[in-house]
């Protein structure tokens, strides 16, 4: 998994390509804690995500906590298989999803 | 009493054999060397002999013994050793009697023929009885036989004195033959009833041999009684007519004789008084009276008579003038007058007066006509006594016959009793000529014997010849003896020897023939029957050959029929048994093979297997009893029925429970049906299995060596009804192999008859480490061919392998990095199957997911993922030793809940049951065992 950041002032878009699971998971929750300060909008750039695992979720779902106190978070162009996971744990309706 | 001595006598031979007897049976003795017991026996019934001879009983002015029976019975009960040296005992000892006080006349008989009998009894034995006891019967025989010689042994040693001979045979013949053969015939009959034993011949050819030997007893006893009964009738006729010829021959000598002396002295007389009246001048009275008055001329009567046949002068005047030819007494002497010289006539009446007894002569004259002289009855008398007795005196008639001449007024003239002078009275003769013909036999008393006499008269007297009759019939009884003996000697050498050649040519070469028919019958066609001795043998020796050949044919022909339905079935038969090798190709977590080679015919054996699903194997190995067309549709019954059970139950036990039950019900062939059947699970490692009393299969667990799962066999299938089988358990883990076998294995035997046995199959199944399923059976069978070499085969050879696989699987220690080795192995497998993109996503996210709660909650030190593919459906199987947890019974999560709310934790099993077709869990062996299923199309 790779992670791309770009902060443009107060919005932060984090691009994660590859696969967003229990290994790589505490990767991407390690980067957030350190970004997370003064954005207002964190944008999740899922284009070159192949699929997430619950130990994924559970960073957005954090992530989500953290944005809904100061901004806002939105998922982007997430793929099929990655929508379906979304779909199934009911995150579509938690998430903010472009 | 003489009868009782005897009896004594001759129960001693019997007291010495039973004592024997019970000596060898009850004693030590028995067991003796044969040599040294033979030895003993023959001299103690050698003493027996030698008793019997010394304590003989004196009767009939001979002496009546025992003898022979006790050689005898040595030779015919204890051998033919003891038999000999009892007879030489016996004989030797009568020869030097002589010494001390025994007779000399049958010195030689007696003691040969005792020899004889120890040879008899010996050789009989040995070659008649086939060196057994003969029975009772046989006994008595013997013992008549031997007498029967021991008799006519005294005659021919004695030719020279017949009559002295015979008196001895006759007086003795009948006791001692009875003595002897009943004294040998009680000492089988005692031994027989002692041993318990039937005396008989061998018993298998008992009733040919017996039923001859009664027809040829009875013929021979018929033959015999009826010539015995010829021979006397013949014999007696012979000797009564010999008889009566000597009689009539004596008497008709002395007539002769008498007659003739009568005849010379008259006509001595009459030529003399022809020469006187021939010198005479002148024939008148005075001159007659003259020649009468001469001496020496002491006849009655003189008359000259004429050429005219007339009386011319005579010393008794009224004569004159009569004519000679008016009587016939008188015209008998006419021919005198015709040219004849002289006549003398017979003592006879005269024709003058028909009164008057005379004897004349007559002599012719020179000057015609004839002188008769006369004699009168006193003057003949006179005349002729003194050659009567001359002629009789010294005649014998026979050996005692003799003669007595009387008057005809029964005074006796010669008697050698020298009663002459006496009344014929005296002798017991009485003769009235009115009433007794001449020359006919008479019997009566006479000096105190009885005799046969005849007589006959001439010339005023009775001739009368005498024989005894005891004479008379001893040449008779003296043939009917010698005969008798000899058609006994003969009867029962033509027994023996007809015998002895029934059995010799037709009951040796019967059981010749009936063992080789045995052997026949027996199943052994290549033998043949060989009995060439004479025609009728030859004839049935090829008979039964060409039949074994015609049926050999048959049987060729009907085996290679019969071989060729079988070869049928026995295709039908293993077409019904799974045959494609490898039977599930896609499945690499097991490898299985099995064989079966049927013996000869159609086999009982079958082995089977197949999945009951996905991860469930079952198989099995059974021998159904017996061969043939029935055993292999019990077979295919079974099978059947284990195979439709076996889809039903789940519980091994309850599988075969079932089948036998339903095996059992129309069981009329009484069959059954041994069977070992498992049932392998491929995700918890278990085997369960049950045995139907088959032997039990070996096992190789761990890496270790072949061993055998033992475990108590039920009952075979078939037999009862209501059988509870047990189930058993153990664990079988990947890398694990089990080997199911029929006994045909270990009981393949080889041509020294050894079996092939466990020993060799483990040995050759630990060599095998590592070897496919098929390799092994392939290992295994060549070894028992090996072993077998060119020994036929009776049982069928079946065996089946299976081998669990190490399977698609990795094992690791639950550790954060081990996940991605995880990983990456489920994919690699997902992509050796080409499994879509999608359904590895979905299937990387479920390992990920269950993974990573292995490591996080189980506490488990190992931890093992298996990943197959078959048709189109992915199974992962997470196996870890943690402590139990079934992530399937976590509730799910709160979907609708905020991100807040969320409670991340039941997430990850959620997604799972999402987007698998089946999360499975399941507690074995210690540990979790989670399987997740997915097929490959999309939802």
């Amino acid at each position: 998994m790779t992670i791309t950041k770009t902060l443009n002032t107060d919005e932060l878009t984090i691009k994660v390509a590859g696969r967003l699971e229990t290994v790589t998971a505490p990767k991407l929750e390690e980067e957030l804690k350190n970004s997370l300060q003064g954005v207002k909008t964190l944008i999740m750039d899922f284009a070159e995500l192949e699929y997430i695992s619950s130990a994924g979720l559970r960073v957005l779902f954090s992530a989500q906590k953290i944005m809904n106190r100061q901004g806002s978070m939105i998922v982007r162009n997430a793929n099929e298989d990655v929508m379906e996971v979304f779909e199934v744990t009911g995150s579509v309706d938690v998430l903010t999803i472009e | 009493m003489v009868y009782l001595r005897l009896a004594l006598a001759a129960l001693c031979p019997v007291v010495a054999t039973v004592c024997l007897y019970l000596l060898d049976r009850r004693t030590s003795f028995g067991g003796w060397q044969e040599k040294r017991k033979q030895l003993l026996y023959g001299l103690v019934l050698g003493l027996a002999s030698v008793f019997c001879s010394e304590f003989g009983v004196p009767a009939y002015g001979v002496i009546i013994n025992v003898r022979d029976a006790a050689p005898l019975c040595a030779g015919l009960i204890f051998g033919a050793p003891a038999g000999v040296m009892a007879g030489i005992i016996g004989g030797a000892e009568r020869w030097f009697a002589v010494l001390w006080g025994a007779g000399t006349y049958t010195r030689l008989a007696c003691s040969v023929s005792t020899v004889l009998a120890g040879l008899l009894g010996a050789a009989l034995r040995k070659w008649m009885f086939d060196n057994k006891k003969p029975a009772w019967y046989y006994g008595f025989a013997v013992g008549l036989v031997t007498e029967v010689l021991h008799m006519l042994m005294i005659f021919f040693t004695n030719m020279g004195d017949v009559q002295q001979a015979f008196t001895f045979v006759k007086g003795c013949s009948v006791p001692m033959i009875l003595a002897n053969s009943v004294s040998v015939m009680l000492s089988l009959l005692a031994v027989s009833v002692m041993g318990k034993e039937k005396l008989h011949l061998q018993k298998e050819y008992k009733k040919l041999s017996q039923s001859f030997s009664r027809w040829l007893l009875f013929v021979v006893l018929t033959a015999f009684g009826i010539t015995s009964v010829f021979i006397y009738i013949l014999q007696t006729s012979f000797s009564i007519s010999d008889h009566e010829a000597l009689l009539t021959l004596n008497i008709e000598d002395v007539k002769a004789d008498i007659e003739e002396a009568s005849d010379e002295n008259l006509l001595k007389l009459t030529r003399g008084v022809a020469a006187d009246i021939d010198a005479a001048e002148t024939v008148d009275n005075a001159l007659l009276f003259e020649i009468g008055a001469q001496p020496g001329n002491d006849f009655s009567e003189i008359n000259v008579i004429d050429e005219n046949g007339v009386i011319i002068c005579s010393t008794t005047p009224e004569y004159i003038g009569f004519d000679m030819s008016s009587g016939q007494q008188s015209g008998d002497f006419l021919v005198l007058l015709d040219g004849e010289r002289e006549l003398v006539q017979s003592y006879q009446p005269l024709s003058k007066d028909g009164i008057t007894y005379m004897k004349y002569a007559g002599v012719s004259l020179a000057g015609g006509g004839f002188v008769q002289v006369g004699y009168n009855a006193e003057r003949f008398r006179q005349d002729i006594d003194e050659q009567v007795v001359g002629a009789t005196r010294n005649r014998h008639v026979g050996e005692n016959g003799y003669m007595i001449i009387s008057t005809d007024n029964w005074n006796i003239v010669s008697d050698p009793h020298d009663n002459e002078g006496q009344n014929l009275e005296v002798t017991g003769i009485w003769i009235d000529t009115e009433t007794m013909q001449e020359n006919v036999r008479y019997k009566s008393d006479i000096y105190g014997e009885t005799c046969y006499w005849m007589y006959a008269a001439t010339e005023g007297y009775y001739i009368v010849a005498v024989e005894p009759v005891r004479e008379v019939l001893l040449s008779r009884d003296l043939s009917v003896y010698v005969t008798l003996f000899m058609e006994i000697l003969v009867f029962a050498a033509l027994f023996a020897v007809v015998y002895f050649l029934i059995k010799k040519l037709v009951v040796e070469n019967i059981h010749k023939i009936n063992r080789t028919l045995g052997e026949i019958t027996g199943g052994n066609l290549n033998v043949s029957v060989n009995v060439r001795t004479n025609e009728e043998f030859v004839s049935l020796s090829d008979d039964i050959n060409s039949t074994v050949m015609t049926l050999k044919g048959y049987i060729a022909e009907a085996a290679a029929r019969i071989d060729k339905e079988l070869e049928v079935a026995k295709i039908i038969q293993s077409s019904t048994l799974p045959g494609i090798f490898p039977p599930y190709p896609d499945r690499s977590d097991f490898d299985i093979f099995a064989t079966m080679d049927t013996a000869k015919e159609v086999g009982g054996d079958f082995y089977d297997f197949y999945l009951l699903d996905e991860n469930r194997l079952a198989f099995l190995i059974a021998d159904v009893s017996g061969k043939g067309i029935t055993a292999a549709m019990f077979m295919m019954k079974a099978k059947t029925l284990i195979k439709s059970y076996a889809e039903k139950e789940t519980d091994v036990a309850q599988i075969l429970a079932k089948t036998n039950a339903a095996l059992c019900e129309g069981n009329e062939a009484e069959m059954f049906v041994t069977c070992w059947m498992g049932i392998l699970n491929f995700t918890t490692h278990t085997l369960t299995f049950a045995n139907a009393g088959h032997n039990p299969p070996l096992v190789r667990r761990g890496g270790g060596a072949f061993e055998y799962l033992s475990f108590r066999p039920g009952f075979v299938l078939g037999e009862l009804e209501q059988i509870r089988y047990r189930t058993g358990e153990v664990p079988l883990h990947p890398g694990d192999e089990i080997y199911l076998y029929t006994d045909g294995v270990t009981e393949a035997t080889n041509s020294a008859t050894e079996l092939y046995g466990n020993e060799r199959l483990l040995k050759v199944l630990n060599h095998a480490r590592g070897e496919s399923a098929e390799e092994i059976c392939r290992m295994v069978k060549a070894d028992v061919d090996r072993f077998v070499g060119e020994a036929p085969q009776f049982d069928d050879i079946t065996m089946l392998h299976l081998r669990f696989l190490q399977k698609n699987m990795i094992t690791v220690a639950p550790t954060m990095e081990s996940i991605t080795q995880v990983a990456a192995f489920v994919e690699e497998t997902l992509e050796n199957f080409h499994a879509p993109r999608k359904v590895m996503i979905k299937i990387n996210i479920a390992v990920d997911e269950i993974f990573s709660n292995i490591v996080r909650y189980s506490g488990a030190s190992k931890a093992s993922v298996e990943c197959s593919v078959q048709e189109k459906e992915v199974a992962i199987i997470f196996s870890d030793d943690g402590r139990p947890y079934d992530p399937t019974e976590k509730p799910d999560p709160n979907t609708a809940a905020s991100a807040d709310e969320r409670d991340a934790g039941g997430m990850g099993i959620f997604i799972v049951k999402n987007f698998m077709d089946s999360v499975e869990y399941a507690y074995h062996d210690e540990r979790n065992i989670l399987t997740l299923k997915k097929r490959f199309e999309e939802k």
